[in-house]
């Protein structure tokens, strides 16, 4: 608020101030100003205005940013894959273009996420703590329908200040079938044929409900294994990476199976 | 809540061999609310030529009238049918008068020139137009609509593999989003003339 100008617009007619007030109509009125002594100090008034009683204004802080990307995980008969792009970014710039959006939690089960990278990394520093505690407690690793139940109390624990992480998590489970959850930000997890979370979610979910939840389709349905998988995650990725922006760069593909994980690179447009 | 996605609509348009296909769903509803599942968002222009209009669903009706008439205009005076690229830009010019209050839709542009040639558009509501020769999309599910089309399409289809190809695009699109769907339609537009199907899809 400029107390200068507004003390230059005063006039003065017999001893008494005026402030005139600028109206759309031809005239202009005034209002009476009169200065009174300032309040004596044992009210602890301020008197500097730091701008926000004269002429208020929102100031906002956001505890959040969107550090992009997507995240793929699909559910076999006797195998899982799961699949994030390499990209991190800030508004519109890339941050870096080789950041895993993968952690190993178990050698049967790997979480991916999506979104606020600290929150995402602080989300991981918990759990990891919580399934070595598991781990020295009852002396084995946590299956995966176990990882996903803390997931789910992990991020519901934050319920009123969420981590703004959207996760997927997939493994095989103690029967050695796939496993995949699909996750939101406050812990409601669901076991799914596939899930798909981040800023190309929308791309992929479709073309995951036509390809391996067979819809709308009337040839027979065949079982997929888990080469031909990982060629679907690819080409999917690939489609995310044209139309996303947060996408691309390069993409981590694992799959996951009883007896071993296998990391596969996959180079992606890094426009 | 966006005008554009008060009545819902789910449009693609692609090319093919020497042919097009555009299809449509046909729900018309009221934010939540189904109304009827029976609207046309795609019409036809002339027998080699058609435009999808996915939007405010009175401005859908408003368009088609106008363009229609304008249409007719043309061929009496010109005693010939208009072109796309030559419909396109009339469209373009139409929604642009209408800059600061428009015509809430983003038409799609889909037709066969006189060499046989596809050719697709897509404007947004003020009429800024775009040309491509693989296939465009517009509507509430357009997100969906993209990651299908882009995985699915390839150039120089058949009729045929075209019409499955924009079937299963739009039919998979639809099924993830509320506010489209509730049926379907095809229109194959070949040098010998146009098939329309209707699609069988989930009715939610």
């Amino acid at each position: 608020m400029s107390h200068a100008s507004t003390m230059q617009s005063i006039q003065q007619t017999n001893g008494q101030h005026y402030l005139p007030i600028h109206t759309s109509e031809g005239r202009t009125p005034t209002i009476p100003v009169t200065f009174t002594a300032p309040p004596t100090d044992d009210d602890n008034i301020s008197h500097i205005d730091h701008g926000v009683t004269q002429a208020p204004y929102e100031r906002s802080f956001s505890p959040y940013d969107f550090n992009g990307g997507t995240t793929l995980a699909i559910s076999g008969k006797d195998y899982a894959v799961i699949a994030g792009d390499t990209r991190l970014s800030s508004g519109y710039e890339i941050l870096s273009r080789d950041v895993s959006k993968l952690h190993t939690l178990t050698p049967r089960c790997i979480l991916g996420s999506a979104g606020c990278k600290t929150d995402i990394d602080q989300l991981r520093s918990v759990l990891d703590i919580k399934m070595q505690m598991y781990s020295h407690n009852h002396r084995k690793d946590m299956n995966a329908p176990s990882v996903a139940q803390m997931l789910g109390n992990t991020l519901y624990y934050k319920r009123f200040f969420p981590y703004y992480a959207f996760n997927v998590l997939a493994g095989v489970d103690q029967e050695g079938k796939g496993a995949v959850y699909s996750y939101d930000a406050i812990g409601s997890f669901e076991r799914t044929l596939f899930s798909a979370t981040g800023s190309g979610q929308s791309f992929l979910i479709p073309l995951m409900d036509n390809l391996i939840g067979h819809g709308n389709r009337m040839d027979e349905r065949k079982e997929i294994g888990s080469e031909e998988m990982v060629e679907i995650v690819k080409d999917a990725f690939v489609t995310a990476g044209e139309r996303d922006i947060y996408t691309g760069d390069s993409l981590e593909i694992v799959v996951i199976k009883k007896d071993g994980m296998e990391r596969i690179l996959f180079p992606l447009k890094r426009d | 809540m966006s005008i554009l996605e008060y009545n819902g609509a789910a449009i693609i348009a692609m090319t093919g061999k020497n042919c097009v296909g555009i299809a449509a769903d046909t729900r018309l509803g009221i934010q939540a609310q189904t109304v009827a599942t029976d609207f046309k968002k795609v019409f036809k222009v002339n027998d080699k030529l058609f435009v999808g209009l996915a939007g405010l669903a009175t401005d859908v009706q408003t368009l088609d009238q106008i363009l229609r008439f304008r249409q007719n205009l043309y061929e009496l005076r010109e005693e010939r049918p208009m072109t796309p690229k030559v419909f396109s830009n009339l469209l373009s010019n139409i929604l642009y008068e209408k800059r600061f209050g428009p015509w809430f839709v983003e038409p799609v542009v889909a037709g066969i020139d006189e060499a046989g040639k596809p050719f697709l558009s897509e404007m947004d509501l003020i009429g800024a137009p775009v040309y491509t020769d693989d296939f465009v999309v517009s509507g509430t599910c357009s997100g969906n609509m993209y990651g299908m089309c882009e995985t699915l399409y390839k150039p120089d289809m058949e009729p045929d593999d075209l019409f499955e190809t924009l079937s299963q695009a739009l039919l998979s699109s639809v099924d993830r989003d509320a506010l489209s769907g509730w049926g379907g339609v095809v229109h194959i537009i070949t040098a010998d003339g146009v098939k329309s199907r209707v699609l069988k899809g989930r009715m939610d």
